[in-house]
Order: structure tokens, then sequence, then C-alpha cells
């Protein structure tokens, strides 16, 4: 790995933001840190920039050890969700001022300047001040600030948080054509399950303080390990195997009855529907979404979740019948039981 | 590597940081001039007022409160300060309404009237009411009646005066908090004026209300400038202390009174600030500005009384102008401008010196604040904690007090800081501890908004301390630092109370000499140096303003 963290403990006062984490960035890779409000991965990335201190642990980066070294003299670039364009610059000065701070020749600056303006597609900005920029446009000129100095890991607080949903799309499809073309080793947090699964190569999903799961973005969606990450990354329909007896027995085989997974998860799509006049399910409700209808489905072990794609002719009230292919359920483990109460 | 080498390991790398280095100066090095010309000094004034001869002892305090001098003096402040109070947060509360609850025109004039009496040493107040009431005064003679001016009732018009502009921007600034929406709702619901008046204006100015009187009384009570000129023999604490230690040279029985005096006003500061935090606290972010719509028997009602207000200040601050270019006072009412040729010792000397000390306080103090400002951001909270609080300390210390202590601690030979005694040096320090307070919590105000990601980004490309505070931290908080400037300019070229004990007759500033000059019965002459003053004044907050514009417009381009 090209970007190690070891062990990463961060304590704030009684609360443990991060208990032991660990995880490592490849060279090129697109990294998201995915998780809800809370889950400690803010924390992680100010740890690796260097604008918080560890409390234990050690973040390496090509075996040489960071820990100690302020964020000034790592040499990462850092994109914030609120922009945070220096107002009293332009955008031209906005983006050459790291290498303004390295002293590079003002000629070579403007040179570069251009470079990454053409690169972000806002060419004729560059005597602008940010205030006068849109937020998509502003967030853009953070990018490019952040890549003007070619940092050796490029990290993104939730850079398209504050966006909205166009502007947004747009962004996300230019910065992983931007970090593809440059090769940037990119750690992005995240809370959007939809963004972290368009742009990474490998997603960390994080709760509580500690990552529950690490893979590809197919690893996470179709085989999650626990009921958090099921739920965290869309829509599931999670069984006991009490219930998938009942409705689905040819799904039993699959569960090895050494693991501690307790829980079947089938992803709406997975779930087939048929109109049966005799079918042991009725439709509840159908939420038309274009391009698919999202059903609720009343079985004899409760709602089901269950999307279809194209022309339908099902409707509330029909009864129907519904299959699962055999492989098609992943078996995860419950980790979203009620925690017990903390005496205060 | 085990746990202690780790430690170790961080320790020596912390010491080793420059920019750690950097914070420890840019707190240590404010801190350090807090500790020595605020902290010590206060601590040198409180052990002279329990000094006896040799020995410490609560002497001086019996002494003290066994006369009935200062029982007479201590009733007269209180007086004085509660009626003030009364008067000019009513006063006040009307002109706040109508700037910023009423419909009408030439809001700008009232509002440039209004700061007028903070653009003059106090005791411009109290020679434009002799000029205007006193035996010679215009309206004396004018209506032939002779009016006693000297004493409670002259002191409480000029008192009231030179309080009003602070009731009126706390008053105002707590009106400004509700919103549209909230009166919008109101009159949705059928509410009428009046019940929105009294459930909704009133209340939510309460703490403004409740903190303009607070200001108010301490403003009264520390003044020493009107209580000079016009108290008479009404005299007041302040008055006290000055005639204890100027005119009987009795600096421990100075050092007592001055006490007795901190005692009301860090009373009065301590519930005032946490006022203003309730305040705060109620403020609500998204607001929609309210926009009065013209009501004519409220708004007419309320600009004429706004009016009249302001009529009496440009009245009294005019007057004064006015007499300084008038031959013989009341006899030959021709215009000149003999008077501008100043005759007493110095001439315009004071006013150049003034000028440069002021100057003097403004960048030192505008740095030191910056500086610390900046520091105290980068320190963990409980060391933070500890240094505010000193720093908001000095605003609720007398500048008559802090001029007693000044001249206790510098004035004695045991310490090196006896070399500063007698320079221009020590009165600029003097009046930028005067008014720290006030410059520090407009300069934190400034880092508050300053969102941190500005820093860590400057930070994250490289940027070390020093230069994130050049590029990025000072250009934002500009206009706060040009306040600073400015108010520590302005209130240096006009405070009385703190350098009254340090000004020797080689080294006066302008407020003394003004004093001098009333005291040696050319009233004229003083009026035409206070006019001198408050054109340099009136200058610099002109170019403040012209500043402020520019940069607000820059920014917005």
């Amino acid at each position: 790995m090209y970007l190690n963290v070891r062990d990463a403990t961060k304590i704030y006062g009684t609360f443990t933001a991060l208990d032991r984490v660990s995880i490592g960035i490849d060279k090129g890779e697109f990294v998201c840190l995915l998780g809800p409000s809370g889950c400690g991965k803010t924390t992680l990335l100010r740890l690796i920039a260097g604008l918080a201190e560890l409390d234990g642990g050690e973040i390496t980066l090509e075996d040489a050890n960071l820990s100690q070294m302020p964020a000034r003299k790592r040499g990462f670039g850092i994109v914030f969700q609120s922009y945070s364009l220096f107002p009293n610059m332009t955008v031209a000065e906005n983006i050459g001022y790291g290498l303004k701070i390295r002293g590079v020749a003002r000629t070579d600056i403007a040179a570069r300047v251009a470079e990454l303006l053409d690169l972000v597609k806002l060419p004729q900005v560059a005597d602008k001040m940010p205030g006068q920029l849109s937020g998509g446009q502003q967030q853009r000129i953070a990018l490019a600030r952040a890549i003007a100095v070619d940092p050796r890991v490029l990290l993104l607080d939730e850079p398209l948080s504050a966006l909205d949903a166009k502007v947004r799309a747009e962004l996300r499809d230019e910065i992983r054509q931007v970090q593809r073309a440059l090769g940037i080793p990119t750690l992005m947090v995240t809370h959007d399950q939809e963004e972290a699964l368009a742009l990474a190569d490998k997603i960390i999903c994080m709760n509580h303080g500690t990552v529950v799961q690490a893979g590809t973005p197919e690893d996470l969606y179709h085989r999650p390990a626990t009921r958090f990450v099921a739920e965290f990354m869309g829509i599931s329909n999670l069984l006991p195997p009490e219930d998938i007896a009942q409705l689905f027995p040819d799904l039993l085989p699959s569960r090895r009855e050494s693991e501690r997974a307790q829980l079947a998860c089938l992803r709406p799509e997975q779930i087939d529907i048929a109109s049966v006049a005799d079918g042991a399910a009725t439709i509840r409700s159908i939420s038309f979404l274009g391009n698919l209808r999202r059903l609720q489905v009343d079985t004899t072990v409760g709602m089901l979740t269950v999307e279809t794609h194209g022309a339908n002719p099902c409707r509330v009230g029909d009864r129907v019948a519904l299959t699962v292919a055999p492989d098609a359920c992943t078996w995860v483990i419950d980790d979203t039981e009620p925690r017990k109460a903390v005496p205060a | 590597m085990n746990a202690s080498e780790t430690i170790q390991q961080r320790a020596r790398h912390q010491r080793l940081d420059a920019d750690r280095l950097l914070t420890a100066a840019c707190v240590g090095l404010p801190l350090l001039g807090l500790i020595l010309f605020f902290a010590y000094p206060m601590i040198i004034v409180f052990l002279r007022s329990i000094t006896v001869g040799d020995s410490y002892g609560i002497g001086n305090y019996v002494e003290v409160l066994g006369s009935s001098g200062f029982w007479r003096a201590t009733r007269h402040s209180l007086v004085m300060g509660g009626a003030t109070t009364l008067v000019s947060v009513f006063l006040g509360f009307i002109i706040a309404h109508g700037l910023y609850r009423c419909a009408f025109r030439g809001k700008w004039l009232i509002r440039a009237i209004i700061v007028l009496p903070l653009l003059a040493p106090s005791l411009v107040q109290a020679l434009g009411l002799i000029f205007l009431l006193g035996r010679n005064g215009v309206i004396s003679r004018a209506l032939g009646v002779e009016i006693e001016i000297y004493g409670f009732w002259g002191l409480l018009i000029a008192n009231t005066l030179y309080a009003l502009p602070q009731a009126v921007m706390i008053i105002g600034a707590a009106l400004v908090l509700l919103d549209a929406r909230t009166y919008e709702a109101a009159d949705v619901m059928g509410a009428s004026p009046w019940r929105q008046f009294r459930d909704l204006t009133l209340p939510s100015a309460r703490f403004g209300i409740l903190n303009a009187g607070f200001v108010c009384f301490i403003i009264t009570i520390t003044d020493f400038g009107n209580a000079a000129v016009i108290g008479g023999d009404y005299s007041v604490l302040a008055t006290e202390i000055y005639s204890q230690v100027v005119g009987q040279r009795n600096f421990n029985m100075g050092a007592v009174v001055g006490i007795m005096l901190l005692l009301p006003t860090v009373i009065a500061y301590a519930i005032e600030r946490q006022a203003m935090k309730r305040q705060q606290a109620g403020q609500t972010t998204g607001q929609v500005p309210y926009r009065p719509v013209f009501a004519p028997p409220r708004d007419l009602c309320m600009a004429a009384l706004s009016l009249l207000i302001c009529a009496c200040i440009v009245a009294v601050i005019g007057i004064v102008v006015y007499a300084s270019f008038v031959t013989l006072w009341p006899y030959n009412m021709s215009l000149s401008i003999k008077h501008y040729d100043i005759t007493l010792a110095g001439g315009y000397s004071s006013l150049w010196m003034t000028i440069l000390i002021s100057l003097g306080a403004a960048v030192g103090g505008t740095i030191a604040v910056f500086l610390l400002g900046l520091g105290l951001r980068r320190l963990p909270h409980v060391l933070a904690q500890p240094v505010q609080i000193l720093a908001a300390m000095p605003a609720a210390v007398p500048g008559m007090v802090l001029g007693l202590a000044y001249i206790l601690t510098f004035n004695s030979t045991s310490t090196p800081l006896y070399l500063l005694y007698g320079t221009a040096a020590l009165i600029g320090i003097v009046n930028f501890y005067h008014y720290h307070t006030q410059g520090f919590l407009t300069v934190m105000t400034g880092f508050r908004q300053l969102p941190p990601a500005l820093e860590e980004a400057a930070g994250s490309l490289g940027a070390g301390l020093g230069r994130t505070a050049c590029d990025i931290v000072a250009p934002f908080i500009a206009p706060m630092l040009v306040s600073v400037f400015f108010f520590l300019f302005m209130r240096s070229m006009v405070t009385l109370s703190a350098v009254v004990f340090l000004t020797t007759p080689q080294l006066s500033v302008a407020a003394v000499t003004i004093m001098r000059l009333d005291d040696a019965g050319l009233t004229s002459q003083a009026a035409a140096f206070s006019t001198c003053v408050m054109a340099v004044v009136c200058g610099a907050v002109l170019s403040m303003k012209v500043i402020l514009a520019m940069m607000q417009r820059r920014r917005a381009e």
C-alpha cells in the first residue's frame, strides 16, 4: 500500500471518535470513506491530512512515518465541503497559492493555473473573485487549487454535499475523470452511498469509529458483511432464517451453520414478481420512480420491498407470487441491535 | 517503540516545530503586556490601598469609610450614575426605536449626530453647557435668568449626552435582532401595532436595555472630565480620587477610593457580560431584516423626539465650536481666530504629541490584539480560557483607577519599569490597556467569522502560521482591524481619566490641556483646543468610513 493507516485512534474527552482503524490506499486508487455522520470518517481524513493529532497508531506514506509531520509539510491536497476559497484572492491567486509558497516562478505559476483552469473546464474565470462564482464553480476551483501542487494524496471532505443534485452529478463525473487522468491517490469522505458507488475503486464503510467492511463497490452492494452495510448501501430486505424457511426455502442451504450471520439480505431487484390469482402475497403500494417501480408487498412474514423495471401490469391489491434465484441472497451479521443504554 | 518513548519523541518534536514557537509568541507577548501593564499595576494599587506606614493593614479603609466626604462622594456617584442611566436609556430607546423600528427620512443625520459626543473629550459636553446655560450662557442671557449649572443638573445633562451614543448603539443592536417574519406573523394573527410593540419589540430589547443601563452606569461613575468641569461642589468618586492624589498627594488614600470605585464597576460589568451572552444566545441565522412601513402618528412623533434630542447634542457641541471663534464671550460676539493662538505653556505641542501617542497606541494595540486572537485560536481551550478572561477584564477598571495604578507602579524606582515613567510611550500603553477589552472583543468577533477550513486549506497547501496569518487571516479580518485601529486612535485622542495622572509639565495630552485651559479661566481657548481635537477625530472617523467602504466594495466586486 502507498498510504497506510495502522490502528489510528482518536479520543475527544470520553468519546472515542476512532477506535484502532486501519486502512490503506494504493497508488492511483480512489477510495471512499462511507458512513453516517459521527462515524469517524471525517476525523480519519483530518488525521491523514495532519489537521488533527493521533492519540494512537501511525500513518505512513511509502513507509515514511507521517504521524508527527504538520499538515503543511505533508504535501497533500484537500478540498472541503464549504469550498473554502480564500475570499481576498482572485481565482488565479487561489490556485497558484500553493506554488507561490513553494517559490515557483511567476510565469510558471501563470502557465500552470491556465492549464488547471482548462482541466476543470473554467478557462474564463481567472481574474474573478470567489464570491462571483456559483457553488459548483467554486468547488472546481478548490479542486484545481488542491491539485496544483501535484499532491501526493488528494483528500476530499464531502466535496459535493453543499451542491444541488444536478451540479453534484456533473462534478462527480469530473472529479473521477481528473483523478483518473492524473492518477493521484484519492481519499474521499462521503455519507452518500450512490456517490461512493459511482466514484470509488474501493469503499471503506465505517460506523461508530470502526471500519465495518472494506471492498469494491460491487462487494459492498452485493456481498455486505453486516446488516449495517446492507442497509447503508441501498434498500434491502433483511429476513431471519425462519422467515426465509417460510418464503424462500431454496435459499437456506447457502447459509453455513458455523457463521454468525443471522439475516438474509435480498436486494429489491433480486426478487421476481408475478401476478398469480392465488398468490400468497398482496401488493400494498406502488411508487413510480421513472425507470423503475418500487412495490411494497405484504407477505406472511411482513412487508417486502420489490423493484421492477419496464412495463408491469401489477396494481395495488393484486395477489402475487415472489421468487428468488437460489444464489441471490447474502447472509449478513446483525450488527445493529439496539445498544445497551449507557448509565449517565 | 514503547509509549514513553513516543511521548518523549512527540515532546521533542513539539519543541522544534516553528509554528508552535510562533503560536507561543503570539499569545505570550500580548499576555506579558497584559500582566505587566494591567494585572501588575492593579495588584500594586490594591497593595497600596492596604499599606499603612511600613506594613499592611486596613487602616486606610477605616479612615476612608469613616470620612463623611467619602460617603458624600459615593452617594453622589451612585445617584448620578442611576439618574444618568435612567435618562440616557430612556432617550436612547426613543432614538434606537426611531432608527430601527420606524420609517422616516433623514435617519443618516440622526446617526451622524448621535455619535458626536464620542468624538470629543468628555469635558466638551460640560464646556458646551457652560456656554449655553452658565452665567454668561446664551440661553441664560436671552431669558434673563440665572441658572446654577454647576452641580447636579449640569453634570446630569453632560453625562447623559456622553452616555447616550452607547445606549443608542446597544439598544439598536438588540432591536435589529428581531426578525421581520415575527412581525409578519403577528400581523397575520391580528395583533395591533401597540400590542406588537409591547409583546415583541420590548421583550426582545430587554437584554439590550439592561445592557445599555449597565454600560451607561459604568461610563457615568467612572467619567472624570465632565465632573471636573461642571460638577462644581457636587463631588463624585472620580473627582475624589483626583483630589486625594493630585490635591493632597495622598496616594494610599487615593488607592482606597479607587478600589471602592472598582467595586460597583466590576459588579456592573460582570452582570453586563452575562446579559450580553443571553442576548447572543437568542440570535438565529438567516434573518429577514425588518422594513418598517410609514405610520404617521408613530413615525412623526418618534422623528420629532429624535430630532429634538439631536438638536440638544448639536447645540451643546456646536456652541463650543462657535464660542472658540467669538472674540470676547459674551461681550464682543464678533468672530475672530485669536483663541486659536494658545497661550498656555506648550501651545499646540500637546495636540501633536496626542496624535503621535494615539497613532502609537492604535498601531501597537491593533497588532497586539491581532496576535493574541491568532494565537488563542491555536491554543487548547483550557489554556485559552484564562487568557481570554484576563483580556476582557480591563473594561471593568475605571480609567482613574488604571491611571492611579500606573503612577504607583511606574513612578517607583524599585523596578526597571521606572524608565517608562514620564514618557509618551507609557501614555500610549495606558490608553491601549484602558480600551483593551473593546479592541480584543472586536477582533475576536472577526476571528469567529473566519472559517477554520480557510486556515486548514492554507496549511495543507504548505503555508506556515506566519504566512497564513499574513495571506489569509489578516485580509479576512481586515475590516475588524481597521475598526480597532481607529477605535483605539479616537479613544486615545479624547480620553482624560487614565492619563490625567501621567502627564507632566513637559509632557501633556490634549484632554489634559483643555482641562488646564479651562482651570486657568481661558474657556475660549479651551473651546478652541477642543475644536481642534474634534476636527482630528472627525477626520479619523471619515477616513475609517472611507476605508471600510472601499474594502467592502473590493470584496463585493
